[in-house]
């Protein structure tokens, strides 16, 4: 309750969201937050009744349902719930490093129905050994650039991607800097600072200023033989 | 008596790199190297409410042959930071350079391996200003240091001997006469002088 204070000022009313995970149904209703877009359990059910050991897992975390299904059928079930069951849109996809002994990448699969406004997240687990996954650039052509971050970022591969190039690290950058065992602040070297002068060469130390070097002013700087 | 005052006889005597020096701080054109949140900020100060026309400085050149001080607003990735040092590159002589925030001055809070720890690693930076967006002001006030500098620091002669040793140049001060003599005024005097 707002108390009144001696100035008559309200104190400012605390939010009155509260969420704890609990059970699905009651999670559903009391969880002020979660929306009726994500209650596919029909879909869910249906996937089950058609494609039966192929989904592996059931979550429903704070009203939202996540599936995760075997690698091998992930073409099959995302043809399936595209055509079928009208999922035609693919608003995100990205990687993650779990860190765990077995099938330690997982790859998220964001899909939303346009004309039920309904949504689902379908997941899968990569093993460290294989680092790869089939590429759903053939049913969304979304898929295209977002496997290029995941690549980039995880070095997982997709089997038949038409282009599998790094996304936004330099071309030339020989990690992949999302997985848990890459350093914070990168590989010493790993990529080049510009010049210290127009003309010079390219600054390998990450961290010259800390290391005691200052870059000249343009007056300071050493004629070159490009100047004369 | 008022025919005495040099302003009425239609001149006035001062040095060169006084007159230089006052043009070119009031006239100074931004290149605005806005790179994330900051860059808020810095057309903030650019806008009417700040105007940054009062000092001279509205006219932002996005052209790098046009401009003379390249505001860094925001964090520089390093593959940006190629860019900006080639735009640094090809800016004319004189420039200045101000560090815009927390980021751009030492990398901020995006302390990882996409995103140089501070672009004084291959810029050299004359201002850096604190805050995780500076306020407005805060640009303001830097952009004044810069204008202290240059008329304080630097000499027209310095344009003529590109990359030769430059010979010490008085520095231009106002001096103050106290009973024990004359006494050049500290830049960090200029603002607690009343
Ligand atoms: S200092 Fe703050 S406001 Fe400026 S670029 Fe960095 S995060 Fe953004």
């Amino acid at each position: 309750m707002p108390e009144k204070l001696t100035n008559g000022i309200k104190a400012p009313k605390t939010l009155p969201f509260e969420f704890v995970p609990q059970e699905a149904e009651t999670a559903v209703l009391n969880n002020p937050h979660a929306k009726a877009t994500t209650l596919v359990d029909d879909v869910l059910d249906a996937m089950e009744a058609s494609f039966g050991t192929a989904v592996l897992e059931r979550v429903v975390y704070a009203g939202e349902r996540t599936v995760r299904i075997s690698t091998d059928s992930l073409l099959e079930i995302c043809t399936w719930l595209k055509e079928t069951q009208g999922f035609t849109y693919l608003a995100d996809l990205a990687g993650i490093d779990r860190f765990t002994e077995e099938d330690r990448y997982e790859v998220f699969y964001n899909l939303v129905n346009m004309t039920k406004g309904k949504r689902l997240r379908v997941v899968i687990r990569i093993d460290e050994e294989s680092m790869t996954a089939p590429t759903l650039c053939d049913i969304f052509p979304a898929a295209n650039w977002n496997e290029r971050e995941a690549w980039d970022m995880f070095g997982l591969r997709f089997e038949g991607h038409p282009d599998l190039r790094r996304m936004f690290m330099p071309e030339d950058f020989e990690y992949h800097p999302l997985r848990k065992e890459f350093p914070l602040l990168g590989v010493p070297g790993s990529m080049a600072l510009p010049p210290q002068v127009p003309t010079g060469e390219l600054t390998q130390d990450p961290f010259p200023a800390a290391h005691g070097s200052k870059t000249p002013w343009s007056f300071e700087e050493v004629e070159s033989e490009d100047d004369v | 008596m008022g025919q005495e005052l040099p302003l009425q006889e239609g001149f006035l005597t001062t040095r060169v790199d006084a007159v230089v020096n006052w043009a070119r701080s009031n006239s100074l054109m931004p290149m605005p190297m806005g790179l994330a949140c900051c860059a808020i900020e810095m057309m903030a100060f650019a806008a009417p409410k700040y105007d940054v026309a009062r000092f001279g400085s509205e006219a932002m050149r996005f052209s790098p042959r046009q401009a003379d001080l390249m505001i860094v607003a925001g964090w520089v990735s390093y593959k940006m930071a190629h860019t900006i040092r080639r735009v640094w590159d090809q800016m004319a002589d004189p420039k200045w350079c101000i560090s815009m925030g927390a980021c751009a001055s030492s990398g901020g809070m995006h302390r990882c391996y996409g995103v140089v720890q501070g672009c004084d690693n291959f810029l050299p930076v004359d201002v850096y200003i604190p805050g995780c967006p500076p306020r407005p002001e805060a640009v303001i006030h830097a952009l004044m240091d810069i204008q202290e500098k240059i008329r304080n620091q630097y000499s027209i002669e310095q344009d003529g001997i590109y990359g030769r040793d430059m010979p010490v140049v008085a520095a231009n001060r106002p001096t103050i006469v106290t009973p024990d003599g004359e006494h050049a005024i500290s830049p960090a005097g200029l603002y607690t002088q009343r």
